[in-house]
């Protein structure tokens, strides 16, 4: 007859199988139900955890660990996770999508705690249960969703998140640690293989990092949310410092180049949501002060020089801040050495080092470098450089500086009118196929030319008509109501009730010419 | 001995960073590998345009009656199915006292009778653009199949399912491909040198489409004033092939001007009079585009051919479809 314990594992063992069976019962939701590969791909998770859990059971060797459960809860996965919760719940109230996306996140956790017992047994421990999974989960869907039609990837990249938690491992302060935070691992090395495979547009990727800023004030309130991660976790260094170093590297670039480097921000708001969330994994980040603010500086770095390295390839630049975790990871254990390295040099003359050390990297409380951080967001959002309008999501400001031949100004001015198109402006659509015609400020291109024109046309922008019917055409009207709708969102604001008078002001705000009150009246 | 436990620490630590380092990277590749691989067999976002485009290669094998494969299985005749439309003066529109069934939109102006618009010399397409043609034009062009169903029905039928700007980049291709063929004397006599001197192929106007239809008697239908079911298709379940109602009484010879698909032009939609010289003067509306001819499923009074019907430039729907012509530059 077992004993307690024993009748405890013999339960526990079948917990993965009742996962996968929550796992299907989850197709049965309406959000499941409306892609038939969404349901298959939730059919192939479940039966991945029966399988191996059948197979777990069958072997005789590894029945030994199967079933073996230790509970431990720490703070830093629940703190994170709640923070990333409310994160949700902010964006999703504001963009739908988020919401709709519940079960799918839900079914993502249900696979990560599955598959995260049968690793462990199958490797002959025992599973230690927490609430570790949730933010690596939420992490990652923060950042990249596979579409319904590819969802099936999406299980896959959580199950590598885990195998490289668990084997990707190395020694540090004297300890076995993993090396890559694992939503980060994941989320870098499927963004590598999308991009180096030109698959990007199987995600919400693009989607995701645009839509951020349809929620009002998503800085303040990131911010906010990091501040309790800072408290708590002491990463305000880590999370400053690459902050400052992007704020203080897009500052220069506009003072040298006249243009904005990030077009319409100084930090992303994914960035900066990545900057809070995505790199301050205590257990893959440096831990001394010194250590954190070089681990910051070269994230902010890291993103400075990818956004411009991957628009250079073509690629989508939304990836910038998830390329750079897992090098960044991986040079973790470099810094440590670099710092102590430093310290043991220095602990020759006790009193210069003191003396010569700044004063943020003083071992005094957390909260004096949030203090400063507090200051410099506030600065930084005085002085419109976080929510609000923004040079950059001003249209004409960008064909200004393309024609002064201001740098980078004409690739920047069809990047916008590519993303405004892409919503359906067609304004930028005919502009785009002008541009393309003409091959002025682009190389010339009669096909993109064609597809854009049509793509005017058809939202019954009739220069668009009559500029395709016409192969030298180059008929150009003022931006319709609609038009003015959907380019003036800074980012993301609805603007689809907006009254005619206020939406041209907000025109003549952005720099439309045409918006503006003339002398006799209003246009 | 002091010295040489420490050696071996040493060497213990150096092996297992080894150890370490190799695993690490064994297990990077076996990642890398098994993301990449999950990513190269997944479906190709643009897979299904592609199949489709491979599909219509498969019709470079296919023989048509009266019609050339190797140009674009246009008609199989020295203009290449462009029937000359003399110069000259026609009547446009309808006079309600001799049209009963006329639209109000038809009337020229206030004074509800027809105008007498001048159309110079141009050169319409006997039949409605096909299947064929319009599969020829996906599989050798990276025009976007938007609408598989454009394609799904018999080669020698009228396209359907193409918007205004599908049967615009049409025009536009099928002008590159015969002016290319014209160059490297291929086409006969007179449509090479037309190409050459700078005609060019194009929609037509809704003037131009008129005068093809009625001539320059303005009669009603494009055989006469009345009715008559063997001339066209209409009141019908589909469409039917190109040619299959021959009309040696229409003007000009041409068939399905009225029934089978309505074909879009060149021309807004605007009130009467016509003139090319007004077309900018909708920039600043939500415009429709004239279509003409009616379709398999209208009754009389919508095939007439002074009929004038409208749709958004982005419509794509069963019963629209186009012709081509011959225009001076």
């Amino acid at each position: 007859m077992p004993s307690k314990p024993e009748k405890h594992k013999a339960a526990q063992i079948f917990i993965p199988i009742a996962i996968g069976g929550v796992i299907v019962a989850l197709t049965g939701s309406a959000r499941v139900h409306s892609s038939g590969i969404l349901a298959q791909s939730f059919w192939g998770a479940a039966t991945v955890l029966i399988a191996w859990n059948v197979l777990l059971l069958a072997a005789p060797n590894l029945r030994e660990a199967a079933g073996r459960i230790d509970t431990t809860l720490r703070a830093q996965h629940y703190i994170q996770a709640v923070c990333q919760l409310a994160v949700y719940l902010y964006w999703g109230w504001y963009w739908s999508p988020v919401y709709d996306m519940s079960v799918l996140i839900g079914a993502q956790l249900m696979f990560a705690y599955g598959f995260g017992m049968l690793l462990s047994w199958t490797r002959g421990k025992a599973y230690t249960m927490g609430f570790g999974p949730i933010p690596i989960i939420l992490s990652i869907n923060l950042f990249l969703w596979f579409r319904d039609d590819w969802f099936y990837l999406q299980f896959l990249m959580v199950a590598v998140g885990f195998l490289g938690k668990d084997f990707i491992r190395w020694t540090r302060g004297g300890q076995q640690a993993h090396i890559f935070n694992p939503s980060a691992f994941a989320l870098g090395l499927f963004s590598l293989v999308l991009i180096a495979s030109g698959n990007t547009d199987l995600t919400w990727g693009q989607e995701i990092a645009s839509t951020l800023t349809l929620a009002p004030r998503i800085y303040l309130f990131l911010f906010l949310v990091g501040l309790v991660v800072m408290y708590f976790f002491e990463i305000t260094l880590v999370a400053g410092t690459a902050a400052a170093v992007l704020f203080g590297m897009s500052a220069l670039t506009f003072q040298v180049t006249g243009v904005p480097y990030f077009i319409d921000s100084d930090i992303p708001a994914a960035v900066f949501l990545g900057l809070h969330l995505l790199i301050t994994d205590p257990s893959t980040s440096p831990r001394t002060p010194v250590g954190k603010t070089i681990f910051g500086a070269l994230y902010g770095g890291g993103v400075f020089a990818l956004y411009t390295l991957l628009g250079l390839m073509g690629a989508p630049t939304f990836y910038d801040k998830l390329l750079c975790v897992p090098l960044l990871n991986l040079s973790v254990r470099a810094i440590d050495h670099l710092v102590s390295k430093r310290a043991k040099t220095e602990a020759w003359t006790p009193s210069t080092r003191i003396a010569a050390q700044p004063v943020w990297l003083s071992p005094r409380p957390n909260l004096i470098r949030m203090g400063v951080w507090v200051l410099f967001f506030g600065v930084m959002s005085v002085t419109g450089r976080t929510d609000g309008q923004h040079t950059g999501d001003a249209l004409p400001f960008w064909e200004h500086a393309c024609f002064e031949d201001l740098r980078n100004a004409c690739d920047r001015l069809i990047q916008l009118e590519t993303s405004y198109c892409g919503d359906n402006a067609a304004w930028a659509c005919n502009e785009l196929g002008l541009h393309y015609r003409k091959g002025t400020i682009v190389g010339p291109n009669t096909e993109l030319a064609g597809l854009y024109l049509a793509r005017a046309c058809e939202l019954r922008y009739q220069s668009g008509c009559m500029n395709l019917l016409n192969p030298v055409g180059e008929i150009r009207t003022e931006p319709r109501l609609l038009d003015l709708r959907l380019m003036l969102r800074e980012g993301g604001l609805n603007l689809m009730e907006m009254g005619r008078a206020d939406l041209l002001e907000r025109a003549c705000a952005h720099n439309w010419s045409f918006a503006c009150p003339t002398e006799v009246g209003n246009t | 001995m002091t010295a040489r436990i420490a050696e071996s620490a040493v060497e213990e630590t150096k092996d297992r960073f080894k150890r370490n380092s190799s695993g690490v990277g064994l297990m990077s590749i076996a990642l890398v590998g098994l993301s990449w691989l999950a990513l190269v067999l997944a479906p190709n976002p643009n897979g299904q345009d592609n199949a489709e485009r491979s599909s219509f290669k498969l019709q470079d094998s296919l023989l048509l009656p009266g019609f050339r494969a190797d140009v674009a299985f246009l008609p199989d005749e020295r203009m290449l199915g462009f029937v000359e439309i003399p110069g000259g003066e026609f009547l446009m529109g309808s006079d309600p006292e001799q049209d009963s069934l006329s639209f109000d939109l038809e009337w020229w102006g206030s004074s509800r009778v027809s105008g007498r618009p001048d159309e110079p010399t141009f050169f319409m397409s006997r039949y409605e653009v096909t299947v064929a043609q319009y599969a020829t034009f996906l599989s050798s062009s990276k025009h976007p199949v938007t609408t598989p169903q454009a394609i799904s029905a018999p080669p020698d039928h009228p396209v359907t399912w193409v918007a205004w700007t599908d049967a615009v980049a049409y025009a536009a291709w099928l002008d590159d491909e015969i002016r290319t063929s014209a160059a490297e004397g291929l086409l006969a006599e007179p449509i090479a040198t037309l190409l050459l001197t700078g005609w060019r192929v194009s929609l037509p106007s809704e003037a131009q489409w008129e005068k093809a239809a009625r001539g320059i008697d303005g009669r009603i239908y494009p055989w006469g004033d009345e009715p008559e079911p063997d001339f066209a298709t209409y009141l019908a379940g589909g469409t039917t092939a190109v040619g299959s109602n021959p009309c040696p009484r229409c003007a000009h010879g041409l068939s399905d001007m009225s029934g089978n698909v309505w074909e879009w032009t060149t021309s807004p939609y605007q009130p009467y009079p016509f003139t090319h010289e007004d077309d900018l003067e909708t920039l600043r509306m939500d415009a429709l585009w004239v279509m003409r001819g009616g379709s398999f499923g209208d009754p009389e009074q919508m095939i007439r051919a002074a009929n004038r019907g409208g749709a958004d430039p982005g419509a794509r729907r069963p019963f629209i479809g186009f012709r081509v012509a011959l225009v001076p530059g």
